[in-house]
Order: C-alpha cells, then sequence, then structure tokens
C-alpha cells in the first residue's frame, strides 16, 4: 500500500529547531531547516545523519522548502546547504528570500563575532545558499520535477510566512509552519482551501494555550509607556524593521493623539533605511485593504513620530524611540541602551526574542550587571519590558484550520505525546480523522488510499453485461477480463482484441498438448466413454461433451484416445487445450493420470 | 487570499473603556473559549477549571493562569500571557456546577437537568486527561440541578442536593450517605455552603458565608438589596445597602455574589447589571441606603463578541483569587473569559 513517511528530525522532546523529513511518492522533501537557539554545540542543528550517514544531501533530497524567516526555521539553513552539503533547490517566499540573508548575517555575527565560535558557517555561505533559492509567489503551483508540484499559501505570522501544500500524483501533504488564524493589524489571517491532504502537518506548541487578546497586549504596551512617560522616563524599543515596529508606531501615534501627549517619539535612521527596503516587499505581500488603511500611511509622515539624531539620546525629559537592531548587540539601540540604562525612571521595552549572546538576551534574563568592552560595567538600572507580540494560533486556531483543509490524517510536531491525549481525543471526536504525534526522530507512516481513476471502454463493459450474472457490487468485486493500457497519464480498460489492435500486435494462440499414460484393457471407444462417465462425475460444473467424432471435450479442451503401440492393455490420452484453460488442462492431466475408477 | 481581515483601524480600539483600563487595571487579560462556561473553580492557587453548558457534549477545562500575572516581582521579564490547558476532558451532557475537593484531584459535576453527581479525575503530571471516575445519585426528583460544596477532609465528602429536603453528605469513595437534611421544604437552593441557608421570602435570595473567620454572611435580593449579618443572628442585620443595579435575573443561577477573600469588607456581584460590581462596605450602616460600587468591571459587555446587540450577553460566573487581593476571573454568555487586577480606586 502507497505510505507517506513523516520523521521530525533532531532528539528528544525539544521544541525549537524545526527541521521535517516527508517521503511522499519516493519524494523526499525537507521542510524548514531551523537552528535550536539553546544550545552551542552540534545539537542546536538538526540531525541529518537520519537522511544518510556520510556525504552530501543532494541525491536524497527533491526540494527543501522554508516557511518562513525565523531562526528557528532557516537558521540552519547555511549549514546544511553549504557545510552538510545540499545544491538542489530551496523554495521560499519573496519576503523570505529577501529577509533571511539579513537576520541569517545578524545571527552568524552575533555567534562568531561575539561569542566567538568557530564551527559556523560564513558570510560567503550565506550567500552560497541563497544562491540556490527559488523564490515562490502565493497561490502558484510549481513543478519541482514532473511528478512532484508544490503550492504555498498565506499563513499570517509575520511577512512572508506561508504554508506550503505538496503533492505527488493523487497524494499529498500540507505543512503549516507557524501561523495564525485571528488577523494582526499589518498581517492577515492564514488561509487554505478544502484541498484535502491526506496528512495536514502542524506544530503542537500552541495547541494547548488560549491567547490573550491582541488588545490586551496593546493596553499593556501602552500602559508601560504612558508610566514611563509620565515619570520623566526615556522609553527604548529595540525593533527588527517592517510590520510589528511599524504596527507599534501607528498605536503610539494614535495614542499620543488621542491623550493629547506632548513627549518627543523618535525613529532612528537604520530603521528608516532598512523599512524602505521592504515597504516595496510588504506592498505586494498584503491585501487590498491593508494595503489602503496601513501601508499607506508613509511611516516618515507621521505627526508625533520624528527621525532621531544620537544628539536627542542627551536631551532631558520623557521620550520614546525606536531603533535598530532589535537584540540590542550593536548599532544604534545599543548606543542609546548604555545611556539610558543606568536611571531607573528609563525602560526598555523587547517586542521580541533575542539570541544568545546578545545583551538583550542577558537583560531578558534578569542580569543586572553587563561587561561591556574594555572591562567596563554597566548598571542595568532601567525597568526591562519583554512583551509578546507574536501572532501564532491556538487550540482553537489549530480546531479552524482543520475544519479549513479537511486532511484526511493530523500530524503535530514538537510535542510530548502524553501530554496531548486530550488534544488528539478532541481532533479525533469531532472530525473522525486519526492524530499522530512522533517524537524527534521517530518516523510515522501513514498508508494512504488514493483513488486511481480508469476509464473503461463501453464495448468491454457491454460484453461483461452480455454475460450476465450478478451487477458488480463494492461488496462482491467480479472478475473481469481486460487489458490496462497506461498512456500518458490516463489509464484505460479495454478488451484484449482492442489493446491488441490499438498496440497493432497479431494475437497468436498457445496451445498445449500432454500425453497421459493409463492401462486400461478396454477398447478405445470405451475408455473414451469411461473417461467422458468419470469426469462428469467429478467435474459436475463443467460442459462435457462426448462428441461424434471420437473426442471428449471439456470445455475448450479435447481428450483423444489412442492405444498404446508398445502395451496392448494400455491407452495413451492425448489432452490438448489453449492457453486461457491452463489451469483446468493441468488440472485434468493430473485428474486421470490417477487412473479411472473401476 | 487571506483571512478575514478585522477593521484595521487603531482607532477603533482606543475607545473610552479602553484608554480607562490603562488607570483602573493592573492586569488585564480577555480570552475567548469556544464555548461559553458557568463555572469558574479553583483546583489550585494556579489553575481553575471551566467547562461547557449546551444540551450535548462538552468539554471540561483545567487552565493554568497566564505566568505574567502570576510572577510578581520578575513580572515585566515574563511575557507568557496566555492559559495554558493544562487537562481537558469530555462530558456527555451539560456541566452546570463543578466543585474541585479540596486535598484531592478529584472534581465532582452536576448537569442542571437531575441531582445526579458525575465523578472526576482531574488528572495528573503524567497524563492531560480528566476522565470520569464515576458517578453519585441525589435524591431529588425535581427537575432542577443539585448545588454542590466540599470543604476539607479525610476522607473526601461532598455536600449536594437540589432542594433543601434533598441536601445530604455523602462520602465520595463508598457513595455513603453520612447525614442527609431534615427539612420540610420544597424550595430550590441557589448556592450551598457549610453554613444553613437564610430564611427565604418572596425574592430570591443568594449568600455567600465563606467570611466565617469573620461570622459574617451576606444576603442579597434579586431587586439589589444586601444585607449584612452575623452568621448567629441571621434575623438581625449589622448593616445593609441598595446595591446599584439595572436587571432581574433570569434565573437563580445567574447571580454570584461572592466576599472577597483577602480585602476585608468587601463583596463582588455579578448578574444583576451586565457587569461585575465591586462594593466595600466599610462604610454601611444599619440603614438602609445606596451604595455605589467601589470598582466595575465592564470589559464583558464592552469587548462583546456579538456587537450587534442581538443577545444581551451576560455574566455567567466570577471568582476571587483565593490570596491574591485584587485579582478576579470573570466568564459570560459569549465564550469570553477575563482575568483581571484592579486597582483600588481610592489609592490615588
Amino acid at each position: 500500500m502507497p505510505e507517506i513517511k513523516v520523521t521530525p528530525l533532531g532528539a528528544g522532546q525539544d521544541v525549537g529547531r524545526s527541521c521535517i523529513l516527508v517521503s511522499i511518492g519516493g519524494k523526499n522533501i525537507m521542510l524548514d531547516c531551523g537552528m535550536h537557539m539553546g544550545y552551542n554545540d552540534d545539537r542546536r542543528f538538526p540531525d541529518f545523519s537520519y537522511i544518510t550517514q556520510n556525504g552530501r544531501l543532494t541525491d536524497f533530497l527533491d526540494c527543501v522548502i522554508i516557511s518562513h524567516f525565523h531562526l528557528d526555521h532557516c537558521g540552519a539553513l547555511p549549514y546544511m546547504s553549504e557545510m552538510v552539503g545540499y545544491d538542489g533547490p530551496i523554495y521560499m517566499t519573496h519576503p523570505t528570500k529577501a529577509i533571511c540573508p539579513i537576520l541569517l548575517e545578524d545571527f552568524r555575527k552575533i555567534t562568531v563575532d561575539k561569542k566567538g565560535e568557530t564551527n559556523f558557517f560564513t558570510s560567503q555561505m550565506i550567500k552560497d545558499c541563497m544562491k540556490k533559492v527559488i523564490p515562490l509567489n502565493l497561490h502558484q503551483t510549481v513543478q519541482v520535477d514532473d511528478e512532484l508540484e508544490i503550492k504555498a499559501y498565506y499563513a499570517g505570522h509575520v511577512l512572508g510566512a506561508a504554508m506550503v501544500h505538496i503533492k505527488v500524483g493523487s497524494e499529498s501533504v500540507v505543512y503549516t509552519g507557524d501561523y495564525n488564524m485571528t488577523p494582526d493589524r499589518h498581517l492577515g489571517a492564514a488561509w487554505i482551501d478544502k484541498c484535502r491532504p491526506d496528512i495536514l502537518i502542524s506544530e503542537s506548541t500552541y495547541a494547548t494555550t488560549i491567547r490573550d487578546s491582541k488588545r490586551c497586549r496593546e493596553r499593556d504596551f501602552l500602559k508601560k509607556v504612558h508610566e514611563s512617560i509620565e515619570r520623566g522616563g526615556k522609553v527604548l524599543i529595540p525593533v527588527f524593521a517592517l510590520g510589528r515596529a511599524q504596527e507599534l508606531c501607528i498605536l503610539l501615534e494614535t495614542f499620543w493623539e488621542r491623550m493629547n501627549l506632548k513627549a518627543p517619539i523618535y525613529f532612528s535612521t537604520g530603521l528608516t533605511e532598512k523599512a524602505n527596503h521592504y515597504y516595496k516587499l510588504f506592498i505586494t505581500w498584503t491585501n487590498q485593504k491593508i494595503r489602503k488603511t496601513f501601508v499607506q500611511r508613509n511611516m516618515f509622515e507621521f505627526k508625533h513620530i520624528k527621525a532621531f539624531d544620537r544628539s536627542y539620546a542627551d536631551n532631558p525629559g520623557p521620550m520614546v524611540v525606536f531603533a535598530t537592531p532589535g537584540m540590542l548587540h550593536a548599532g544604534q539601540s545599543l548606543q542609546i541602551f548604555k545611556k539610558w540604562a543606568g536611571n531607573d525612571k528609563n525602560m526598555v521595552i523587547m517586542p521580541g526574542y533575542c539570541v544568545q549572546g546578545t545583551i538583550g538576551h542577558k537583560i531578558l534574563n534578569g542580569q543586572r550587571k553587563l561587561e561591556m568592552e574594555g572591562r567596563s560595567t554597566l548598571d542595568v538600572k532601567l525597568q526591562v519590558e519583554y512583551m509578546s507580540f507574536s501572532a501564532h494560533a491556538d487550540a482553537k486556531g489549530i480546531m479552524q484550520l482543520i475544519r479549513m483543509a479537511e486532511p484526511r490524517n493530523m500530524l503535530l510536531v514538537h510535542g510530548e505525546a502524553a501530554k496531548m491525549e486530550f488534544l488528539k481525543g478532541k481532533i479525533e471526536q469531532e472530525f473522525s480523522i486519526d492524530c499522530y504525534m512522533p517524537a524527534n526522530g521517530e518516523t510515522v507512516a501513514l498508508t494512504t488510499n488514493p483513488s486511481v481513476p480508469v476509464d473503461i471502454s463501453l464495448n468491454l463493459l457491454k460484453r461483461e453485461m452480455t454475460l450476465g450474472g450478478p451487477l458488480p457490487d463494492p461488496k462482491k468485486p467480479r472478475t473481469m477480463h481486460g487489458t490496462l493500457i497506461m498512456k500518458e497519464n490516463s489509464l484505460k480498460l479495454v478488451s484484449s482484441e482492442q489493446a491488441l489492435k490499438e498496440l497493432g500486435l497479431n494475437e497468436h494462440q498457445l496451445r498445449f498438448t500432454c500425453r497421459v499414460q493409463l492401462q486400461d484393457p478396454h477398447s478405445d471407444s470405451d475408455t473414451l466413454h469411461r473417461i467422458y462417465t468419470h469426469l462428469k462425475s467429478v467435474l459436475k460444473d463443467y460442459t462435457i461433451q462426448h462428441l461424434p467424432d471420437g473426442t471428449v471435450m471439456v470445455e475448450s479442451i479435447v481428450i483423444k484416445v489412442s492405444s498404446s503401440a508398445e502395451d496392448a492393455n494400455a491407452k495413451v490420452l492425448l489432452l490438448s487445450w489453449s492457453y486461457q484453460d491452463e489451469d483446468l488442462g493441468s488440472y485434468l492431466s493430473s485428474l486421470l493420470k490417477k487412473g479411472l475408477p473401476t | 487570499m487571506m483571512g478575514e481581515t478585522e477593521a484595521v483601524e487603531i482607532d477603533d480600539i482606543l475607545d473610552d473603556w479602553f484608554i480607562e483600563s490603562l488607570k483602573s487595571y493592573k492586569d488585564l487579560h480577555v480570552y475567548q473559549l469556544e464555548h461559553p462556561t458557568q463555572i469558574i473553580e479553583w483546583t489550585s492557587g494556579k489553575t481553575v477549571c471551566v467547562a461547557g453548558y449546551s444540551s450535548g457534549k462538552n468539554e471540561i477545562l483545567e487552565l493554568r493562569l497566564p505566568l505574567r500575572l502570576l510572577a510578581d516581582e520578575k513580572k515585566g521579564l515574563c511575557a507568557e500571557r496566555d492559559f495554558k490547558v493544562v487537562h481537558g476532558g469530555f462530558s456527555e451532557g451539560p456541566v452546570c456546577c463543578l466543585r474541585h475537593i479540596p486535598g484531592t484531584r478529584c472534581a465532582v459535576t452536576n448537569d442542571g437537568l437531575t441531582s445526579d453527581l458525575q465523578l472526576w479525575d482531574l488528572g495528573a503530571d503524567d497524563t492531560d486527561v480528566i476522565r470520569k471516575t464515576g458517578s453519585l445519585p441525589g435524591t431529588s426528583v425535581s427537575q432542577a440541578g443539585s448545588r454542590i460544596t466540599a470543604r476539607l477532609s479525610s476522607p473526601p465528602q461532598v455536600l449536594h442536593g437540589a432542594q433543601s429536603s434533598g441536601v445530604q453528605l455523602t462520602q465520595l469513595s463508598t457513595g455513603q450517605t453520612l447525614y442527609r437534611l431534615e427539612v420540610d421544604s420544597t424550595k430550590p437552593l441557589s448556592s450551598l455552603k457549610f453554613a444553613s441557608p437564610p430564611p427565604g421570602e418572596c425574592a430570591l435570595w443568594w449568600t455567600d458565608a465563606s467570611a466565617a473567620s469573620q461570622c459574617r454572611v451576606i444576603m442579597l435580593s434579586s431587586s439589589g438589596q444586601a444585607v449584612v449579618s452575623d452568621l448567629r443572628n441571621l434575623g438581625g442585620a449589622l448593616c445593609q445597602a441598595q446595591l446599584d443595579v439595572q436587571t432581574s435575573p433570569r434565573k437563580p443561577e445567574d447571580v454570584t455574589v461572592a466576599w472577597a477573600p483577602a480585602l476585608d469588607g468587601c463583596f463582588s456581584v455579578s448578574g444583576l447589571s451586565g457587569l461585575v460590581q465591586i462594593y466595600d462596605t466599610a462604610r454601611w450602616r444599619a440603614e438602609l441606603q445606596d451604595a455605589s460600587p467601589l470598582f466595575q468591571h465592564a470589559g464583558h459587555s464592552v469587548s462583546s463578541q456579538h456587537g450587534d446587540g442581538s443577545a444581551p450577553i451576560f455574566i455567567t460566573t466570577h471568582v476571587w483569587h483565593p490570596e491574591r487581593p485584587r485579582t478576579l476571573l470573570s466568564a459570560a454568555s459569549d465564550g469570553s473569559v477575563h482575568v483581571w487586577d484592579w486597582v483600588d480606586p481610592q489609592t490615588n
């Protein structure tokens, strides 16, 4: 039976590194290639030895697909393609292709320059890796080869995030990556059609949560900013570039207007440069409505938000500054942080995850004394606030997605099976589908039931009908005789004569003959008659005839009797049958070899 | 194509209530369950149970409160704002009443249609499934559901009944009835605590006697009159007031009144006005006077999903956190569950 195999790579129950192998219709696909951000050694890379023990992966993989630019989904990509070795196609959406190399380079810089690691990919490797990328558009079917096709769907979550539909023949799989089902301000909600894949693969990480509303997250953000400003403090918000940053800016601008606040809000220059670049990407990725209400609000035309100059950091009084980079590991945001860290009236709001080795990561772990260059220490007295704005699906969201796609089976990765029995039961009950939860490194093999459409020729159908007998019934299949022709991509069932004609072949007849020696003193005609009587009593369901020309016929098998030349009491039976009656012919010869009853 | 995008206008969310909430709440969390709940029951200092009450199959969920709410000093460093579904199970019928048996991982439910009880194992660390372990038959022949209460005892016991005459104390492990209340009354009970119910009159009354250390009982009538009495002298009133309420409840179960476990003299009420109101009885007198709430939580009606006003949503239940002085959880008929930590307006 055909099978689809799914294996989340990696060991243990670790979350934080997405890399899933799918084998479907003879094709091998790698879904995401993430880095585990919690480890410093090789455990942070997925375990590629599952694919092959030695050497390059090119021959073993048909393609690699990356869902979005977060490092836990693409962080190990340059390592995989350049250090382990893979030269095949890597698919991702346009925004992912634009943003990935920047994040990878930042990540590389932090890991190598700040943490001094050596076994890591280089800048050149990132460039070489990205040369292998083929960008995807939403809802466009891409033929990876003549059998494998893929299609990207909108996932929400972050700019450029996609869910991917993979099809080989009539088997298919959908991988969600990270997605959200409630719309964000600058991103819509994930959407997919009723594609009914054999398997829907999703993360289980958020499957057992119920999300707090966006309003409350925004409320907390505005509350903290407002409280700091009111006590005369300065607020630093390190951000990446587009998307979340712009959303927070619009939120603050609207709040400032509503509350008639006077404190200045700034936007650092590094941010504006990057923002322009992504602005264009963003326009094509969003829909009409978002474009109209969100993107067209040019970020440099805010009433209350102005471009930052680094001298402003020393100005007295309250202010809010958005600056890059997002993890406080270098550049302007770090410079500003150093100036403001010593004052407990100030605040830094971290809106996202920070990689190990960055200042952002350290302060989010509660560190209040930081070692800076030149052995100086920085006392962290300002208030540190970690706020998560990332959009994820939750338990309800998973159910909504399943309702949308109508998969035949569900598969959840990165969870502990024992802790997800309830969710599994819920999915199984509500949708009557099986829910699998492989551990990392464990393979789930799912038998699929693809329907193979076959056309039957009218002549053949008519012939079968005239043979009579019961009508064909799924519970009682009926044997029929025909020839299956596979031409181009179609299958058809025709009669043998028609097949021979189409293929331009001559039909050959095959006849077997067999001689059976029998001890029988009777005359030839008596022996023949005795054979006839014997067969008639044994083979009740068959047509047996005693013909005037001195032969017995069983269906189309001919039996003749003649006397043996050597032995007067022996008879030689000649049996002759055509290929079609092979079974009956062999049976008769064995039967007659046993002799006739007396 | 993308999924539905709600109006991206940020101006929409900055409504008056939202702006006010910046000052009036320390913490505010708003959740949307798939199905509304009538019960919020503490199963530990960090976890609550909620359950559906539709006529068919329903879910029972044990939710862990968001870590950010519970992380006091380190709050800023904790970004986790979501409920975690730590255990879940299925009930064949509605769950109208659920009680956790203190000191155990056992819960008892009633479907609001008969007086029978169902017993559940809420599950330990190695599983996330809530399983039904048995049932206890009730004595009442009425069509109304039972109220249930329990306190720490060994072996575990539960007090339950649909009517005054049907109240019994049952030992959970054996199903043995230990005591039966001999009262000649068929009045439906709206709440049951380990204290005797108040004298009934023509109006419906609700009570909460959990401020047992103070020996104080609060009794609330359907017209919004609140009377505080001493447990030992239920007929007399220590103080009373007319609350600021607008609506009459449709069913007795709609109203919840509860003393604040950690705020002396404060109590909360929901079901009489579409809001959760908190009153401070400190300045109440023995003569009936009008009282204004110290604090009102309007979050459910403001952020209601049923924006078109087709069926006004109502608060199905609310509870105080057993230790945190101003933390409450409230649930409404649209499936929303709010967790809020309010700021005492008097301390500004």
